[in-house]
């Protein structure tokens, strides 16, 4: 009795045993697996040409910032697609404030153009799925002017006053920015998007007044260096 | 169809939390606001055995003191007009009275429109007269919100009786 039920035991486990391996498939097969799926892949890259069109897009957050508070920029951009893979990008945009603070009565109005250059990169396995999840950079400029309103400051200790204010006072900013995003297509050649992206100023020129605060396409000073874009994207 | 769905979901979900971020500020206000011209006494006599009085003529043409009866002067700061071309001011050592004529470009400056606002200045010349004064070197021409720097030099006379 006990001999019979240590056979049955023994059964059990060679018969689970082959079960798995049937199921679980060897290292072996895997790596193999693999290597046929990135020859597919390989395959499908080498037979797709280039050039495989363009895009352009345009920016809602920017939008919804203009709307809601009172600065904010229109932009739009023209993205080429080569290879599914990279993507070189031309963004151009208005940046505008009209700003007003009631507790130091002072008002900043700018109204300006910057370009942004860059590329992006689709790090996706598959690169030719309808998602994409880009990591990228951009080289950003604008040269604006601005106008500072400000009443007479009273001198505390001199008496009389001192202007306080510059109009078209010239200003110019250098910045880059690190880019990931995604996008996905949703019907047709629509295809909605995001990215987050990472400001950092490389030169500045601040003018005559010391100081910029709102720069077009770059924001306001002492504002987050995050940001992000939600795109509108259609391809051509 | 479910996933596009879910997709959407998701964009939306991140459009509001980059909202959120980009809303995010801080207000960068310098915390020293004061500019001030800091004097040192330099040369024989680096600590004055008189008590010093400084006074300006103000815009109104009456005069005002910036600094009283201030004993063992070494050193010492005064503020600067924010609009004149040039502050007067007068130092008195003892009975001595000497007249000091400072020479200035003044800049309006901005910092952001949540701050309030302030003048720095760029000296161009001095002047001044010689009784108990031997000379005065302009250090650092430019008066901003750093407090560390020496602007001005002072030189006394060492027998000025």
């Amino acid at each position: 009795m006990h001999f019979q039920r240590i056979s049955m035991f023994i059964l059990r486990s060679i018969a689970i045993s082959l079960m798995l391996l049937t199921i679980l498939p060897s290292p072996a097969q895997t790596s193999k697996k693999e290597a046929a799926e990135k020859l597919r892949l390989k395959q499908l890259d080498d037979s797709i040409p280039l050039f495989r069109g363009f895009s352009v897009k345009a920016d809602v957050v920017g939008l919804i910032q203009k709307a809601v508070s009172d600065y904010g920029q229109y932009e739009a951009g023209l993205k080429l697609n080569l290879k599914d893979k990279y993507f070189p990008v031309i963004e151009l945009g208005l940046g505008q404030t009209n700003h007003q603070d009631i507790t130091t009565n002072t008002s900043y109005k700018t109204s300006a153009p910057y370009g942004k250059i860059g590329v992006d990169f689709n790090i996706l396995k598959n690169k030719h799925d309808i998602y994409r999840f880009y990591v990228g950079f951009r080289y950003a400029f604008t040269s604006f002017k601005f106008d500072l309103d400000h009443p007479d400051v009273k001198d505390p200790v001199w008496g009389g006053t001192a202007p306080f204010s510059g109009q078209n006072i010239s200003a110019n900013y250098h910045w880059g920015e690190l880019v990931a995003g995604i996008d996905a297509k949703i019907v047709g050649p629509l295809h909605l998007g995001w990215s987050a992206r990472y400001k950092r100023r490389i030169a500045h020129n601040d003018g005559t007044m010391g100081n910029v605060w709102y720069v077009p396409g770059f924001g306001k000073q002492g504002g987050t260096r995050l940001g992000g874009t939600f795109d509108v994207i259609i391809d051509i | 169809m479910r996933q596009v769905r879910h997709h959407q979901k998701s964009l939306v979900a991140m459009l509001f939390t980059m909202l959120v971020m980009a809303s995010c500020s801080s207000v960068d206000c310098p915390l020293n606001n004061t500019v001030s011209a800091n004097f040192q006494l330099e040369g024989n006599v680096t600590k004055l055995t008189d008590v010093l009085t400084i006074s300006t003529l103000l815009h109104n043409g009456n005069d005002s003191i910036l600094l009283n009866q201030l004993q063992s002067a070494q050193k010492f700061s005064l503020p600067m007009s924010y609009g004149q071309d040039e502050d007067v001011l007068f130092f008195q050592t003892g009975t001595i009275k000497d007249t000091v004529w400072i020479a200035k470009e003044n800049h309006p400056h901005f910092v952001s429109v949540d701050c309030g606002v302030n003048f720095f200045h760029t000296v161009t010349g001095i002047r001044y007269t010689r009784n108990a004064l031997d000379s005065i070197v302009i250090n650092q021409k430019e008066i901003t919100y750093d407090a560390l720097p020496t602007h001005f030099y002072v030189y006394f006379k060492e027998y000025r009786y």
